[in-house]
Order: structure tokens, then C-alpha cells, then sequence
């Protein structure tokens, strides 16, 4: 594996609430002598099946030799931890090759206890 | 007269609240704006007419009503009301309001409201006195 790019950093917050938005970076790598096609892919593991992909916006990019290219991504954090599961891929004679992996866990934060800070009468009025 | 002080481009500015008029039978609808952050979870939304002093509130009446607050992950604003019934327990004269979030230990108190309820004269019984001819034609 890794024989042409490398996943080199997951960015990713350490954790997140359910139903946030979860905005991550993934850095890529290119291995190879000259200016090759890499695309980038995602999944999510925390119990579902099928694993739900995170939405890429732009996932593919001429990345120079030995250059590392940034892709950024989203997705919406479920109920529980989950796992991300980054993957590269490379261009060549026509297809996408599948060559390296990298995964990173994000936590689930517990909403805080209810808290109340203010309160204010704006109206009165007669019914 | 009555009323709050509130900052602006000209510094602090005083602005009047209206005296609302009320007599037996009516409903007063107390509206609030609250803050909170966590949780979502029911509490109880809770005003009172009554008279401010130096020992407190002094309550004449009072109603509550258990409001459903989301859960909101950043401080953030919300409104909900609650509805007095008016009473001939209130008699003739002005009174104060406040609100508050939970009954018995309050989690938050609004500032009061002073003189804002007027409770009117009771208007007496259809009663008639007397009665006399006032034109006689043919008609």
C-alpha cells in the first residue's frame, strides 16, 4: 500500500455534537517521480451498514511530485463516536487505483447540563 | 413615571412602559425573552402581579405554565408567555410584575416591573333610578 500516495494527516476536531457539522482536512501525498491524479475518499464507521461517505466537494487534484494537496471535507456527527476512514487513490491508464488508508476517531460530546442566564418580561398585555 | 433605562447612541436613554388596564374577567399575557444553554428540558415559566418592597415580592396573583426549552449547544434567546387570570383579588390601584424560571428556588428572576398593572374600578350593577317622559307625538 502506498505505493504512489500517502495520506499523511487527518484533520479533525477531537470531538463534536450530535448533529454538527464536522469539517476535516485530509492531506495527501504524492510519492511518485512526476504529477499524477489523486482523489480522495471517506467513510464513517460507528455501527451502520453501509459505512456513510463524507461529502468531499472537490476529491480529485493534479498533485505535483512530491507535493501534499489538502482536501476538505464535511460530515454530519451521528449519536455515537465514530471513526473516519480516509483513502487515497491514484490515476493511472484510465482507472482509480486504491493505495492508502488513514483513520481518526472523533468523539461524541454529551450535551451540557441546562443552564439558564437571563430573563426578561418584553411584553404585558391584556387578553 | 415608570420605566426602564436602556443604553444608546446618546447614552443612556429612559424609555416609559405603559400602564396596561385590567378589571375581573380579563387575562394578562406576561411574555418573556430568557437565555439559556445545554440541555433541552421542561421548566416551569412563572409571573406574578403583586406589589415590590423592601421585604420583597408581595404576590396577589400568580400563574405558571411548564414550558419545553431545546437544547442549544451555544447561549441563545428565547421567548414564551404565560397568562394571568385577573381576580377581584387584585383591588383598585397599580401593581408590579416579575417573572421567573422554576417555582420554589428560582434558577432566574427578571427585574420587576414597577406600576405597569392598573387594576380598574369595579363597574357596579345595572341598577336604574328613575324614569320619565321625555316627548309624547303621533307618530
Amino acid at each position: 500500500m502506498a505505493q504512489y500516495t500517502d495520506i499523511v494527516q487527518i484533520i479533525a476536531p477531537a470531538e463534536a455534537v450530535y448533529g454538527g457539522r464536522v469539517d476535516i482536512t485530509v492531506r495527501i501525498k504524492n510519492l511518485y517521480s512526476s504529477a499524477i491524479g489523486i482523489m480522495v475518499g471517506g467513510a464513517l464507521e460507528y455501527g451502520v451498514s453501509p459505512w456513510p461517505g463524507i461529502n468531499f466537494p472537490d476529491d480529485i487534484e493534479n498533485v505535483d511530485a512530491g507535493a501534499t494537496h489538502s482536501f476538505s471535507g464535511w460530515f454530519t456527527m451521528p449519536n455515537k463516536r465514530v471513526t473516519i476512514h480516509a483513502y487515497s487513490y491514484y490515476y493511472a491508464g484510465g482507472s482509480w487505483y486504491f493505495d492508502d488508508e488513514m483513520t481518526k476517531t472523533v468523539d461524541l460530546v454529551t450535551a451540557p447540563e441546562s443552564e439558564f442566564g437571563s430573563i426578561e418580561i418584553i411584553s404585558y398585555a391584556r387578553r | 413615571m415608570n420605566g426602564v433605562y436602556l443604553p444608546s447612541q446618546f447614552g443612556t436613554i429612559f424609555i416609559p412602559l405603559a400602564t396596561v388596564q385590567v378589571k375581573p374577567g380579563d387575562s394578562l399575557r406576561i411574555t418573556c425573552r430568557y437565555s439559556h444553554y445545554g440541555a433541552a428540558e421542561s421548566v416551569l415559566l412563572y409571573a406574578a402581579i403583586g406589589n415590590s418592597g423592601w421585604a420583597g415580592f408581595d404576590e396577589v396573583l400568580h400563574a405558571s405554565r411548564t414550558v419545553s426549552v431545546p437544547e442549544d449547544t451555544s447561549w441563545d434567546y428565547h421567548e414564551d408567555y404565560v397568562d394571568i387570570t385577573i381576580t377581584s383579588a387584585l383591588s383598585p390601584g397599580l401593581y408590579d410584575l416579575y417573572a421567573k424560571i422554576d417555582g420554589g428556588i428560582p434558577r432566574v428572576i427578571s427585574p420587576t416591573l414597577h406600576d405597569v398593572v392598573e387594576m380598574q374600578e369595579e363597574v357596579p350593577d345595572s341598577e336604574f333610578g328613575e324614569i320619565s317622559i321625555t316627548s309624547y307625538a303621533k307618530v
